[in-house]
């Protein structure tokens, strides 16, 4: 199964799809590179705003975890994650 | 009298078709504010235990605080308290709207409905001439909530029920404009008591303690929110449904009835997306609020409407596996013109749609396919045929069908739209909150899996602690009556901005998950005023009010409502949350689903109660609450 990586609006909008299919990336920061790559200038955009927002790995914070170094398996899901408020 | 109060409550009897004014007690007031404290108190003093919450003898009061009628920003909400009928136990509600600001302009500071009248009723306020006039209602009756507000028109304020009010629908609210009192069943207190609408006028002016003061700092405050990355920028472009994104990142947004926390089509049921393909016009707000978080959509047939926000974009979309927000909104639209809470008509529904994939009971409808839900909505609000099910909450229908594992209730009040396996101290909110399973009378997911600074929503570190603060501001705010929403301008732009990669981040984080009990010292601390709240509330009644005082003065409310309800058989059993939720792991790494057992007691202990959850006769002197 591969990776999913669950994009934010504005990389979703940058890139033009919500949500892109991976398969093999070793770790966080694999997939990021690998999304960069595919995308010519609009994945440097992507790259650049995966530096300042936070992303979680099956729903879980790569902070508590390690970092961009953060090892993927099979069906895993990176979701990148923009703070909000409200009720 | 204090400043910033009318001095005066209303009290009407429909039963005699009868009023009479009497003073306001100056000596709650300046131990609960008003709102839903004073609220509370009244009435936990004017009821026995056992009551029929949809009998005559369940008073219905609507309360306001001595920050309604200011045009402070975020300061014109009303709350409404009673025996929920849902619950059992204490119910309560806030509502924006212009209602409050009416009350206070017809200087009323709280209104008891009593009894119940021979036929459909509704009432007029005028403030100036003091009376109060009952009219027949019939023709009114039946009407949806827009449909009757705009029969009423708009030289008076108004409070109305839709047909699900009417039909005591055990989730049905109270409207005021576009904004509803929701939960806990207010509206079908207001039905059995057979009052349609509550209609308020006047001119009186509201008195202020210093109100140049008052003026020149308001405008300071306004400046603040204006800048203010969340009230003043993201709430003004996406409403809350911006939510929707983050929680389907963090696993914790309810999809297919909580059975998972994330959905593949949140995106497109979203606030930003809603921003770019279905706001129409002009976004709505409450009465003189600058922060304008109400978005409008169009609905085919009806036109531009309200369109639906957080909560009911995950409870009536991924929670039932929708992803069409024209449906969504279509349903919002219905909702809110029968008078429905949509966050417990969205677990109602989700949890027939789980009945009905276990093959118990055929709703018409099923996880995934919107067809049918309109009708069944419509049902519901009209209690005909499987809607009269419906009708009465997922407590009542697995009582009766089966399926507690999965209904998604504590207390009888249907979770909010944040799953706590992946944000543990708003379980522990969840299974607190007096009036159920609630989050904005805490919000504590903001600080562990939703806001701009967020500890590790998945270890024990302050999990029992949060929710204490949280709730007790919630009950300060909710009593004098603010929007819940002012406390997010707490957080400022700095923190915002900051890099959540970064070294800085992740020092602050640590530095917050560990301040334990430094946290509840740094809240309790009485000083001068800070915050703008505070400073409101200062210039208005002349009392120093700081975050410590709000603190206490929270507790002290948190604390009479634990009473009221121990009072009406509540026991630390009720403390609880679904077995999906306690059972049912959602993230890979977890084996079972939300650790409460091991919460619970600090919790208890923070709270000053015994093991039992009761509060200690020591606790309760402390905070000055009579029993």
């Amino acid at each position: 199964m591969p990776v999913t990586l669950q994009l934010t609006y504005e990389m979703s909008k940058a890139l033009g799809v919500p949500r892109i299919e991976l398969d093999g990336p070793e770790t966080v920061a694999d997939a990021v590179r690998t999304v960069a790559s595919r995308f010519g200038e609009a994945g440097a955009d992507f790259a650049k705003l995966t530096r300042v927002t936070a992303v979680a790995v099956n729903g879980v914070l790569v902070n508590y975890r390690r970092g961009m170094k953060t090892r993927l398996e099979e069906g895993d899901v990176v979701a990148f994650v923009k703070a909000a408020a409200g009720g | 009298m204090i400043k910033g109060y009318a001095g005066r409550i209303l009290e009407v009897d429909l039963a005699n078709r009868s009023f009479v004014f009497k003073p306001l007690d100056e000596s709650i007031a300046r131990l609960y504010i008003g709102g839903k404290g004073y609220g509370t108190r009244l009435l936990y003093d004017r009821t026995p235990a056992g009551i029929d919450p949809l009998g005559p003898d369940n008073p219905l009061i609507f309360a306001t605080g001595p920050l309604n009628g200011s045009v402070a920003p975020q300061s014109n909400r009303f709350a409404v308290v009673c025996k929920s009928p849902l619950t059992g136990g204490i119910g309560n509600a806030t509502c924006g709207g212009s209602f409050a600001f009416g009350m206070k302009k017809a200087g009323i500071d709280l209104l008891i409905v009593e009894h119940r009248a021979t036929a459909p009723v509704r009432i007029e306020i005028d403030g100036d001439r003091d009376e109060v006039l009952f009219h027949d209602a019939a023709e009114l009756w039946g009407k949806g909530t827009y449909a009757t507000q705009e029969s009423l028109g708009k030289k008076q304020h108004h409070a109305v029920i839709g047909p699900a009010g009417e039909n005591q629908v055990l989730y049905a609210g109270i409207v005021s404009n576009e904004r509803i009192a929701g939960r806990t069943g207010v509206g079908a207190v207001m039905g059995s008591k057979l009052l349609k609408a509550v209609s308020v006028r006047g001119s009186r002016k509201l008195d202020m303690e210093d109100p140049e003061k008052f003026k020149e700092y308001t405008k300071e405050v306004r400046k603040l929110f204006k800048n203010h990355p969340v009230l003043g920028e993201s709430m003004k472009r996406f409403g809350t449904g911006a939510i929707v994104n983050t929680t389907n990142a963090r696993n914790i947004l309810p999809t297919r009835n909580f059975q998972r926390g994330s959905f593949s089509e949140a995106m497109s049921i979203s606030g930003e997306y809603m921003e770019d393909h279905e706001l129409r016009g002009v976004k709505s707000s409450c009465i003189h609020c600058p922060v304008t978080c109400g978005r409008d959509v169009d609905v085919d047939g009806v036109g531009r409407v309200k369109g639906p926000e957080y909560e009911t974009l995950a409870l009536m979309g991924s929670n039932l596996e929708v992803g069409n927000l024209k449906k969504i909104s279509e349903w919002n639209y219905l909702a809110d013109d029968l008078g429905m809470d949509t966050i417990s008509l969205g677990a109602s529904l989700s949890f027939a749609m789980e009945l009905h994939e276990r093959g118990v009971l055929d709703a018409g409808i099923s996880f995934g396919d919107p067809e049918g839900v309109s009708e069944l909505i419509r049902d519901i609000g009209h209690r005909h045929g499987i809607g009269d099910e419906l009708a009465n909450g997922t407590r009542r229908m697995s009582e009766k069908y089966g399926g507690k594992e999965f209904a998604m209730h504590v207390k009888g009040l249907e979770l909010s739209a944040y799953d706590p396996r992946g944000s543990f101290a708003q379980g522990v909110e969840y299974a607190t909150t007096n009036r159920g399973g609630c989050h904005v009378q805490g919000a504590s997911m903001y600080m562990e899996s939703v806001g701009p600074l967020t500890i590790n929503p998945q270890n024990l570190k302050l999990k029992a602690d949060i929710p204490v603060v949280q709730q007790n501001l919630a009950c300060a705010i909710n009593s004098m009556v603010l929007c819940i929403f002012t406390t997010y301008g707490i957080v400022p732009r700095a923190i915002h901005e900051m890099n959540p990669n970064s070294l800085r981040y992740r020092a602050l984080v640590f530095a917050f998950e560990n301040m334990g009990p430094l946290l509840r010292t740094a809240m309790g601390m009485k000083g001068p005023p800070m915050l703008w709240f505070e400073k409101w509330l200062s210039y208005i009644t002349g009392s120093k009010i700081s975050g410590g005082h709000l603190q206490e003065i929270g507790a002290r409310i948190f604390n009479l409502e634990r009473m009221y309800n121990l009072r009406e058989g509540f026991t630390a059993v009720d403390d609880t949350l679904p077995d999906r939720i306690l059972h049912e792991p959602t993230f890979k790494h977890m084996q079972s689903g939300h650790p409460l057992g091991q919460l619970l007691p600090k919790y208890y202990k923070i709270r000053g109660w015994d093991e039992q959850g009761v509060p200690t006769p020591r606790t309760l002197e402390r905070l000055q609450v009579r029993t």
